[in-house]
């Protein structure tokens, strides 16, 4: 069975006067129907950049360079903007960061449901209001009714997300991309969110590409994880092997670095050095300078993404291969 | 929303007092009524009537308040030029400036907003650049030598326009249009557009600057992400969030948009206020003036207020940040 | 308001645009000041020569070579009048800029270092001015000290009410700038050190203080500079401004207008064409000056 979204190839350049800078570099991977994709990686490692690039939704000067995106059968690379359009919200839904910039503040709760819904559906304000309305409900918020006339600083954080995610629902898409769900939230508003975020993927069955830095996160919510390094994929993998046995040596001091996960064992070992900008990314394997494992071959030579089959692998010169993180 | 109301009513009624008082000054202070009023040959009884009707005899303070009283009820005193009473002569005057007046507010609304939502959007593109140069001139020329080029060309070159005046106009009884008639309409388009020229370019460049900020929001790209249709993006959600400050601005160039209408009558041998307030002060018919000065002063006040009170209509964080 | 203008202008056209407006500034201002020593007052009654009146420009049909951009209705040459009309446009510009400068910086000094109750009505006084745009406090000043004045008015005295209207439509921006300056400048070691000597405050101002903050005020009053002109031709144009006999571009073009109708167009183009060439050239120059001595300056009014 095909896969639902199927992105080959995807590159994203910055040009700049002397040369394009690379900001994703050939990544491919797959979303089946009804899974969890996880993406992971520091910040500027290309992840949130890779949600957008398959929505059309770069912001200039950034741009696709190359690469396939498919879905459900359909190229949607180089579609018009007007069809682009019928793409994004019907489709693809978009989860959006920070709830507090994400609605816009002259603007009602309620009308943010009908204009898009009547943007994607050719139906009654009256009936745009009801799904409103329904949508409102569903996402846990009390008194969808006023929640409806309501403008959104009358709503907390938390309830603004519930509204965010409940946009990116309310056309039914096959899929959502959700760009950092829960990281602008306050610890104790991210558990009912996310809690939230599973439920609907259960009941809907929508696929979800869940962009993160959060391996906690990833770990409640992903079936598979990719994991992002200065714009290349270094590993990806069903997510109980790749977060319990990972293979790339980023991955384990990404795990090793992360509180509470098992591998810690109480004590956390940050990578030493931070990722290279986008100007400066070493020659070979980007990761080498960090690297506790780095040979002659990892600076001159990029290691290719290869493993047992294309839906778990890792570009590594030396993969770790102990069981033990 | 009544606390916040009612506090900006009673501020307005002070500063709206003060303005009145200013007048009241330059009227009872500069000029002089008698000898403007009283003919050559006036009697020692006729001054003692009219010093008795000017209430000259009374005290400041009393003055003051028939004053007052007399611009509640619309009765604004006697102009010392053509002795009838101001009221009239402002009313007589007053259709003119105010289809003027609207004529270019409805230019500008029908050019500069499309033309300002349009270089927001493709800031890039060469008509909005084109639009940019041209509007240099806007804020650059001089109004009267915007009205003199105008007519240079459609009058005097081309023979298209009318230069003066109102052209045929239909009297209703109580208002005198020239809306009525085709020369009427023709008459109108010269002064519209002169008149209209600051307004269009400050509304096409605060929109397009506004827009640009806008555009860049999340909230614009979220609404993007969900797919909302293109013209609904830019015409309702971003450009509500336009309005508010390009309204402000607007009103607060009440000013110079009253400048520019006097300027601009001048040009035009339009009759309206602004020709008669530049008449009124040639002849130093100091009662018009102060009059006229009080009415822009109210209404330029009564602008900023109804302003101010909207802001909670169209934003709706104003009110909370108030509270 | 329109200085507005200058600000893309300058940013569209970079640096060479200042050095070339500069140049216009200069060359102008000489040919204005240069000229009339040496021709005869074109406004002077006994120089008129009715017989030359209405000629139209060299390049058009009845166009005499001896007047290049043609003569007006009392047989001027418009090269001539201009010359005449921007040297007086210059004259009164800078004038009512140097009242304005002179009453800001004194009400914005005043307000600095008296502060308390002094201070409070001023800067009150500014807020509510700066409601009003420059070309409507103008008028509004202009038109009542003219009706007060009734018959009296010479040409003097028109003169001097048209360089006060001006001038007091501008002072807020100098005092604002002043007063700002001074409690930022009154906090200085330099000004402590002055105290104690024994110094008092007005000598502290205009020795120390003073000289430290003319710079922005400078550049303020370039700025100015343009739409003092404009304002002034305005008022002429209208006129309540300038007399005939002291003609200035406003004048020449309110006397050319009544020609434009029958088709003696240059009369009142080529003045309009040399204030607006002159003003947005001085607009230029002074952005350029702002961007050099003071970004921080670059906001609205």
């Amino acid at each position: 069975m095909t896969p639902l979204l199927d992105v080959r190839d995807l590159s994203i350049v910055l040009p700049r006067e002397d040369r394009d800078l690379v900001a994703l570099n050939n990544a491919s991977f797959t979303l089946g129907r009804g899974e969890v994709l996880g993406l992971v990686g520091e910040s500027g490692a290309g992840k949130s950049l890779t949600g957008a690039a398959i929505i059309d939704l770069l912001s200039p000067p950034l741009r696709r360079s190359a690469g396939r995106i498919t879905l459900d059968g359909e190229r949607i690379d180089g579609l018009t903007p007007a069809q682009m359009e019928k793409v994004r919200g019907r489709r693809i839904g978009f989860v959006f960061q920070d709830p507090l910039t994400s609605l816009n503040p002259v603007l009602t709760i309620g009308r943010h449901f009908t204009d898009t819904l009547l943007s994607h559906f050719d139906i009654s304000f009256a009936e745009a209001r009801r799904r409103a309305v329904h949508w409102i409900g569903r996402v846990g918020l009390s008194d969808p009714e006023l929640r409806f006339d309501q403008y959104p600083h009358h709503l907390s954080g938390g309830m603004r997300q519930r509204i965010v995610i409940a946009l990116a629902l309310c056309c039914e898409p096959l899929m959502v991309i959700a760009d950092e769900p829960t990281t602008a939230l306050d610890v104790s508003v991210q558990a009912h969110v996310l809690k939230l975020l599973r439920d609907l993927h259960a009941e809907t069955g929508v696929a979800v590409l869940l962009i993160t830095h959060d391996l906690g996160v990833m770990a409640k919510m992903a079936d598979r994880v990719a994991v992002l390094y200065a714009g290349r994929i270094v590993e990806i993998g069903p997510a109980a092997r790749l977060l319990g046995a990972p293979h790339h040596p980023y991955t384990r001091g990404l795990l090793r670095a992360t509180p509470s996960h098992k591998a810690a064992a109480g004590r956390l070992e940050p990578i030493p050095g931070s990722m290279p900008n986008l100007a400066s990314i070493p020659s070979g394997c980007a990761f080498h300078p960090r690297c506790p494992r780095a040979t002659e071959i990892c600076r001159d030579r990029v290691p290719v993404l290869e493993g047992r089959h294309e839906g778990d692998a890792v570009a590594c010169w030396h993969p770790v291969t102990e069981d033990r993180p | 929303m009544f606390r916040y109301a009612s506090a900006r009513i009673a501020q307005t009624v002070v500063v709206l007092l003060a303005i009145a008082f200013i007048g009241f000054l330059l009227v009872s202070n500069l000029g002089d009524p008698l000898a403007s009023l009283l003919p050559p040959d006036a009697t020692p009884q006729d001054r003692a009537a009219l010093i008795a009707t000017l209430h000259l005899d009374q005290p400041v303070a009393m003055r003051f308040l028939t004053f007052l009283k007399g611009l509640l009820v619309g009765d604004f005193g006697i102009s010392y030029r053509s002795h009838e009473p101001v009221a009239a002569l402002i009313w007589e005057r007053l259709p003119a400036t105010v289809e003027l007046a609207f004529a270019s507010l409805a230019i500008t609304l029908l050019v500069g907003v499309p033309l300002g939502v349009y270089c927001g959007i493709r800031p890039r593109s060469a008509l909005a650049k084109a639009v940019m140069f041209v509007s240099i001139a806007g804020v650059t020329l001089p109004t009267f030598v915007v009205g003199i080029l105008l007519i240079a060309v459609f009058s005097v070159k081309l023979g298209l326009l009318p230069s003066f005046g109102r052209g045929q106009t239909v009297d209703l009884g109580f208002w005198k249009t020239g809306l009525l008639t085709a020369s009427g309409w023709r008459a109108l388009v010269l002064p519209a557009i002169t008149l209209s020229l600051f307004q269009v370019t400050f509304v096409i460049r605060m929109i397009r600057t506004q827009l640009m900020e806008v555009g860049h929001s999340e909230f614009i790209r979220f609404a993007r992400a969900r797919g909302v249709e293109a013209r609904r993006i830019w015409f309702v959600h971003a450009l509500k969030n336009t309005l508010l400050p390009v309204i402000t601005v607007l009103a607060l160039q009440f000013g110079n948009i009253i400048a520019f209408s006097v300027v601009t009558e001048n040009v035009f041998a339009w009759p309206g206020l602004g020709s008669l307030f530049l008449q009124s002060i040639q002849t130093a018919d100091m009662p018009v003036i102060s009059v006229y000065l009080i009415i822009i002063g109210a209404i330029f006040m009564m602008l900023n207020l109804l302003v101010e009170l909207s802001y909670p209509l169209i934003d709706q964080r104003v009110l909370r940040e108030r509270a | 308001m329109r200085s507005t203008s200058s600000r893309f202008l300058s940013s569209m056209l970079a640096a060479p645009a200042a050095s070339v407006a500069g140049l216009i500034v200069l060359l102008l201002a000489l040919a204005a000041f240069a000229a009339p020593p040496f021709l005869a007052d074109p406004f002077n009654p006994m120089n008129a020569s009715l017989l030359d009146a209405f000629t139209p420009p060299a390049f058009l049909p009845n166009g005499l070579p001896a007047f290049p951009l043609g003569t007006d209705d009392q047989g001027r040459d418009m090269l001539v009048a201009m010359a005449f009309g921007l040297r007086t446009s210059i004259l009164i510009g800078v004038s009512s800029v140097a009242i304005g400068l002179l009453v800001g910086v004194s009400l914005g000094l005043l307000a600095g270092f008296a502060g308390g109750k002094i201070d409070a009505l001023i800067m009150r006084i500014a807020d509510v001015q700066l409601a009003y745009p420059a070309l409507l406090l103008a008028m509004i000043i202009d038109g009542s000290v003219r009706s007060a004045f009734g018959a009296l008015i010479d040409v003097r005295v028109s003169v001097a009410i048209v360089i006060v209207s001006i001038g007091f439509a501008f002072w807020v921006q100098y005092a604002r700038t002043i007063r700002s300056s001074v409690l930022v400048e009154r906090g200085q070691d330099y000004v402590a050190a002055a105290r104690v000597t024994g110094r008092s405050g007005l000598a502290i101002a205009l020795l120390h203080i003073l000289p430290n903050v003319m710079a922005p005020v400078l550049v303020i009053a370039t700025i100015n500079l343009g739409i003092a002109i404009i304002t002034e031709a305005t008022l002429s144009f209208l006129g309540i401004g300038l007399p005939l006999t002291h003609a200035s571009l406003g004048t020449l073009i309110r006397n050319g207008n009544n020609f434009l109708q029958s088709g003696e167009w240059w009369i009142s183009v080529w003045p309009c064409a040399l204030l607006v060439i002159f003003v947005v050239a001085v607009n230029v120059l002074g952005d350029h000056l702002r961007d050099v001595f003071n970004p921080k300056l670059r906001r609205r009014r």
